[in-house]
């Protein structure tokens, strides 16, 4: 800038700062600039400002979570008195010399008055369009084997694609493959148009899903309150034993999994054990390798 | 299958129905409970089934399969009609007895009858056993009188009258009115009024409304609306219908745990039933009142089992509950308005349809009319089903319908309303059970759970298994909830583990605060209450495993010891044998030892010993 400093103009400069673009190098720029005592307008041609970098997960070359650094300084910025957030804005004409520009500046219209709206969300939930990726990240067409494909399809031909019958159709796909595969649920995000993030929150939601394959039999072990403190909590220990696996796991030859579960409803008989659909009653430790062996 | 098309038709059905019913023949009642089917009732149903194909002439004796008795301790049970002779613990080979005791009309099989563990007295009809005698039931009236895979036995019993009656004798605002002059309130725990809800949904604006019901039981330790469901589907259904009646619905719900499989199953059996009955469908009976009913499942996620998470849950959302400044009964399912009621509130409205609502509120208590059920488990005698009238003391609950705690033991404490609910303890055993009453004690209604525990239990494990199931299941929404709730979990782990801090007690007492709060929904606001409860009541322990360094129960294992009792060892080496950690040593008919630095406290040689030779310090 030094050589071009001789240009500035002897009049006084105005107080203010341009910056264009509201990424994160923008979003920095502008704090900086307003902290040094500028006034900045902040022009984004995006409805918010922060850019690619909360697409982000980590950053190098800290592993730092990249959101974690991102979003204070994105309330700094919507805070701060003397920054001028201009989204949806395009800088279309700029005049003058350094220290006495002038900027013409286009902004679409929001159909929103900021000034008004609480962030509520509430148009969010009525918006009749639910989702439009605004980049799309190119790849592979998902590929099932043969039963997963006929299975989605059957599925989505009984439950529709609505998405209230998503939940449905997840249930159904855990029920028949014992877990969710990620390839099945990159192709329901495809067919529900939904994204994919919001299969692997509700996955992760609901316990009843796994995101890993499991045991052909399923060993339940009430922890209820009754069978709580009619000895549950030894039974898991000596599950755990004789299985070689903690709860939630699944033995390597791939034949128990092993997990607790809240109450089968069956208090009068507790403490309970359940192995897929049967259910043992009053078990004690010692029953134990005989229900594993039952089922081998 | 006929379609009922008028109310005239479906009297007649019913009046064919109860001809072909002979109230006097001979029918055995099996239940098919959950609880009874677990221990062995489906090979019982069947050896039934094979042992009455070969008696001659046919229907000499008539098999029903009905849903829960209530009594699950003596299960599998069979009742013999018209006598209503009770049988309990029936195996496969007690069948032909029993058929030949029935048939020939002699003297029932004595084996088999129950004998009252106190006088010793054996006692042959349902209706004279202690833990029925004392029970009042209306709710749960027909669940052993009916198969709940057959819609004929629930119209032959006056099923769907009540409906009937709705629909033409009276106005949706006249049920309203009977349902808030019956003073109903919601069974699902926090009890309220359920005329008033359905009075909002039905003033509400906006052309769709929704019924629906939840069947999310998610309360350790309570089945009573899985037994409901299973047993007598139709009498949800069609308090359903009278409240979409009520307030203008077109459209139900019914949401159900995944994890009652024979409630699901039942449930959808009994929907297509009605529908194929035309009971449900388009103008019903030949009114201008249309209604359907569909079934969401449950994913496990006890959470949902709050009204606004559930919503989201049928909406194929994570079911997060959201701030409830407006109502459900305003904007629900979709935004629209909807009445949400537990499984047992749905029961109740047909009874105050038919039988009106000056009969219903002269049940109970002043401000809590009506039943309740309760699930009456842990360790007490007589576990199962029981339905007494509001206000009944919680010490005829526990004692003179559930026979106490066994012998040997004393009563220490009464859970009730689940991970919501608190502990109460033996002295307020005359305290009558009303939703306002348990809400003093610090405890609530709850949805209906009525855990025993006698005093091998330690009420600060009691506390930290209830908070480690609210740390698993808050959803994560609210940062008070999510956090607090784990801070207490690793407080009372420290303080089971033998490391409490003297100034923990405070500390959870502030996070309680914080928590109640703080938390959005029912379950965050609720989620301090069994630390508290317990903290009320049975601060002793607490600080006895602070101060001391002593699980007063011998429950919490980081504290406590094994050894053998040389005065009682045999030598026999039973516990050698079992012992998973060869811990124990010692010669054959020597005393044996116990290595306290090998041993898990599994408690496994405790349970091997014959001789009481195993003692825990």
């Amino acid at each position: 800038m030094t050589s071009e400093s001789s240009k500035i103009s002897t009049e006084a400069p105005v107080g203010a700062v341009l910056v264009v673009g509201g990424g994160i190098a923008g979003v920095q720029a502008a704090l900086d600039a307003a902290d040094a005592g500028f006034h900045v307008h902040l022009v984004e041609s995006s409805p918010a400002i922060g850019g690619r970098m909360a697409q982000l997960d980590k950053t190098f070359p800290t592993n730092d979570c990249s959101m974690c650094i991102l979003s204070p300084k994105l309330v700094e910025c919507g805070r701060h008195l003397d920054i001028d957030v201009l989204t949806c804005a395009e800088l279309i004409g700029l005049e003058g010399e350094p220290g006495r520009f002038t900027a013409r500046i286009r902004r679409r219209a929001r159909y929103v008055d900021i000034n008004k709206c609480t962030g509520c969300g509430d148009c969010l939930q009525q918006c009749p369009v639910r989702y439009q990726p605004r980049f799309r990240v190119a790849r592979e067409p998902v590929r099932l084997s043969e039963d997963e494909d006929v299975l989605v399809g059957s599925l989505i031909a009984k439950h529709g694609r609505s998405r209230s019958a998503l939940l449905r159709v997840m249930q159904e796909v855990n029920a028949a493959l014992h877990y969710l595969p990620a390839p099945v649920l990159q192709r329901l995000a495809d067919e529900f148009a939904v994204p994919l993030s919001v299969l692997y929150r509700i996955g992760t939601f609901y316990t009843a899903f796994s995101l890993t394959p499991r045991g052909r039999h399923t060993i339940s072990v009430c922890t209820g309150t009754a069978c709580h403190i009619k000895g549950a909590p030894k039974l898991v220990e000596e599950l755990q034993r004789e299985l070689g696996i903690a709860v939630g796991g699944t033995t390597p030859d791939s034949a128990f999994s092993l997990q607790t579960v809240r109450c089968l409803g069956c208090c009068a008989l507790a403490p309970v054990v359940k192995v897929d659909n049967r259910i043992y009653g009053g078990v004690k430790s010692g029953d134990i390798s005989k229900i594993v062996k039952d089922h081998i | 299958m006929p379609k009922v098309r008028t109310r005239q038709e479906l009297e007649t059905l019913r009046r064919e129905l109860m001809a072909r019913r002979d109230s006097a023949a001979t029918c055995i009642s099996v239940c098919a409970g959950s609880g009874c089917l677990a221990c062995g009732g489906a090979e019982l149903i069947e050896s039934f089934r094979d042992c009455l194909s070969g008696i001659e002439p046919a229907d000499t004796v008539g098999l029903r399969v009905t849903g829960c008795h209530g009594f699950c301790e003596r299960g599998p049970l069979v009742v013999v009609y018209p006598e209503r002779i009770f049988y309990q613990r029936v195996r496969p080979a007690d069948v032909p007895d029993i058929v030949a005791a029935a048939v020939g009309r002699i003297a029932p099989v004595e084996r088999l009858l129950y004998r009252d563990p106190v006088t010793g007295e054996v006692i042959r009809h349902e209706y004279d056993i202690p833990f029925y005698r004392k029970q009042r039931r209306l709710v749960f009236e027909n669940n052993g009188l009916l198969d709940p895979m057959r819609i004929e036995d629930y119209i032959a019993r006056g099923g769907y009258a009540a409906m009937a009656k709705a629909l033409f004798d009276m106005t949706p605002t006249g049920i309203i009115a009977e349902v808030k002059r019956a003073g109903l309130r919601g069974r699902g725990g926090a009890g309220f009024p359920t005329g008033l809800k359905w009075e909002s949904a039905a003033q509400a604006h906006g052309g769709d409304k929704y019924v629906i019901c939840n069947a999310d039981e998610g309360d350790p330790g309570a089945f009573m609306d899985r037994s409901l469901v299973e047993g007598n589907p139709h009498s949800v259904i069609e308090g359903m219908m009278i409240g979409a009646r009520g307030i203008g619905a077109s459209e139900g719900y019914v949401y159900i745990r995944t994890e009652y499989p024979l409630a699901v199953e039942r449930l959808e059996n009994a929907i297509a039933q009605v529908r194929a009955f035309g009971l449900l469908g388009s103008r019903i009976l030949g009114s201008d009142f249309s209604f359907d009913v569909h079934v969401a499942l449950g994913s496990g996620a006890f959470v949902c089992g709050e009204s606004s998470a559930l919503v989201a849950s049928i909406e194929g959302n994570p079911g997060e509950p959201r701030a409830k400044h407006i109502h459900l009964a305003e904007s629900g399912l979709w935004n629209k308005p909807t009445v949400l009621n537990n499984v047992e509130t749905w029961a109740n409205v047909p009874l105050i349809i038919s039988r009106g609502a000056e009969w219903f509120a002269a049940i109970g208590t002043e401000n809590s009319r009506g039943t309740k059920l309760f699930s009456l488990v842990g360790t007490v005698r007589n576990t199962g089903l029981v339905e007494v009238p509001m206000g009944t003391p919680l010490g005829e609950i526990v004692n003179d319908i559930g026979g106490g705690v066994p012998e040997g033991r004393s009563l220490k404490a009464v859970q009730t309303g689940g991970p919501s609910g608190g502990c109460i303890p033996a002295e307020l055993m005359q305290l009558p059970v009303d939703f306002d009453s348990l809400q003093d004690a610090g405890s609530m209604m709850g949805s209906g759970g009525m855990i025993v525990m006698d005093d091998s239990a330690c009420m600060v494990d009691v506390a930290r298994y209830f908070v480690e199931f609210l740390v698993d299941e808050s959803c994560g929404k609210c940062s008070s909830c999510r956090e607090g709730l784990k801070h207490m979990h690793a407080i009372l782990n420290r303080i089971c583990a033998g490391h409490g801090r003297e100034s923990d007690i405070a500390l959870l007492e502030d996070l309680c605060d914080v928590i109640a709060n703080a938390s959005l929904c029912g379950l965050g606001t609720s989620a301090p209450n069994p630390v508290l409860s317990t903290l009320r009541y049975f601060r002793g322990e607490y600080e006895a495993h602070i101060h001391d360094r002593k699980c007063p129960a011998k429950v919490c294992k980081a504290l406590l010891r094994y050894e053998i009792i040389p005065e009682n060892c045999t030598g026999c080496g039973a516990c050698r044998k079992r012992c998973p950690a060869e811990a124990i040593s010692g010669e054959k008919k020597a005393v044996h030892v116990i290595d306290p630095g090998r041993c898990i406290k599994c408690g496994m040689c405790v349970d091997a010993c014959k001789f009481d030779a195993v003692g825990v310090s």
